[in-house]
């Protein structure tokens, strides 16, 4: 009983120490983002690359998912609708679902698996290869010129994907309309314009933006964890994922709490 | 040597342009990148005349063909002369080279050493090579 009891205790307390070093290294980002000397030609070339590889590649591959995942949830959602006689809501239903929860969601956890993780070895392995080191012997701030850009670019590709990925979903939903309810696209417009939220789309947006940080922060920060060994590399990427999603659950949880206080 | 190495970058850190196998190129960035990146972070200088400028140091040392590669293809005396235009690129720079036979194993004394500073003297303030004492009968060129 002793034994468990300090384990969860020893386990509290490393989750803790966690906690506090990722939000003392995201406001360490935070200033710098708000920071004008942090921009340089060598920052914006890096921000610019990383956009083109996490959000311009992946677009055939998302743009794919988002059609397909987003008209079949939606063709789903449209028949249980029909079926319980909720066609007044239907608009309230789209808006709530597909833009504040679904898009977010599933943007962000495409992103997760294919940036956060590329993310986190590539910092691991600068840091195994000395070459954090270059950096610092030629006076560059690591921060500034690597760290900086990703960040930015996570909350830009998350927004900028997420708010793509409800395009699509929406005007698929369009399709669904016109075959279960026989509505036109005036009507199908009107229908999600007036169920339009202005407190569901700043919360849609905060959400993105927390998402975005989030999933490039963690992963940066477990790459620096990595020692001098190779074998660290493995270790570093797996830690960074997990906590990754935990952040994911996290940041879905405290959403839905303030959506419905 | 280690330690002397270690007060004398210290003491100009600033003006420091190390050459060294423990400061390497970035991995996952092309020649002129890392070469540029200096220029761009310190001066603010825009890419497409980052890229000029660095393509014009190539071509001092007929290397332009390797502005784009990446640095595990290189040739030692390519990533020697990658490292060393690096470190030129550092404002009033001061150039140390850390035991330049580890990067360049396959010459046999200093002259590809001596020709390659001599190529971009303009570009720095001066140069120091700090290399083991048993290495000294490889330096003819330069002062020992």
């Amino acid at each position: 009983m002793t034994d468990l009891i300090e384990k969860i205790g020893k386990t509290s307390v490393s989750a803790t120490r966690s906690f506090r070093d990722t939000l003392s290294f995201a406001s360490a980002i935070i200033l710098k983002m708000f920071n004008k000397n942090s921009y340089s030609s060598a920052t914006r070339m890096v921000l610019i690359n990383q956009i083109y590889f996490t959000s311009v590649q992946i677009l055939p591959l998302f743009i794919g998912i988002s059609i397909i995942f987003g008209s079949l949830l939606i063709g789903i959602v449209f028949q249980i609708i029909k079926t319980l006689g909720l066609a007044e809501y239907l608009g309230r239903i789209l808006m709530g679902l597909v833009v504040t929860e679904l898009s977010p969601f599933v943007t962000v956890l495409l992103i997760a698996l294919r940036s956060s993780s590329a993310i986190n070895a590539e910092i691991a392995v600068m840091k195994v290869n000395k070459e954090l080191d270059t950096l610092d012997k030629f006076n560059i701030d690591v921060i500034d010129y690597l760290f900086l850009p990703r960040v930015i670019n996570g909350v830009i590709s998350v927004v900028l994907l997420s708010f793509l990925f409800s395009i699509l979903a929406l005007t698929s939903g369009l399709l669904f309309s016109k075959l279960m309810f026989g509505m036109s696209l005036d009507t199908y417009s009107n229908v999600l314009l007036n169920s339009a939220n202005f407190y569901d789309i700043v919360i849609s947006l905060v959400k993105c933006c927390t998402f975005g940080f989030f999933i490039t922060l963690i992963p940066i920060r477990f790459g620096l964890h990595a020692s001098k060994d190779l074998t660290s590399i493995p270790i570093s990427v797996l830690n960074g994922m997990i906590d990754v999603f935990i952040a994911i659950v996290i940041i879905e949880v405290l959403s839905l709490i303030l959506i419905f206080i | 040597m280690d330690r002397g190495l270690s007060d004398f970058t210290m003491k100009n850190k600033q003006n420091l342009g190390l050459v060294s196998l423990d400061i390497p190129l970035i991995s996952n960035l092309d020649v002129w990148v890392n070469v540029a990146l200096i220029k761009q972070y310190h001066e603010n200088l825009p890419e497409d005349k980052a890229e000029l400028l660095i393509l014009q140091y190539l071509r001092r040392y007929n290397m332009e063909y390797i502005a784009n590669k990446r640095n595990f293809i290189l040739t030692n005396k390519e990533r020697f002369c990658a490292m060393l235009l690096r470190a030129a690129m550092v404002i009033d720079s001061i150039i140390v080279i850390d035991r330049p036979f580890k990067i360049i194993p396959d010459v046999p004394d200093d002259r590809f050493i001596y020709d390659s500073l001599k190529i971009i003297d303009d570009s720095f303030k001066e140069c120091h090579i700090f290399d083991y004492a048993w290495f000294k009968d490889r330096y003819r060129m330069i002062n020992v």
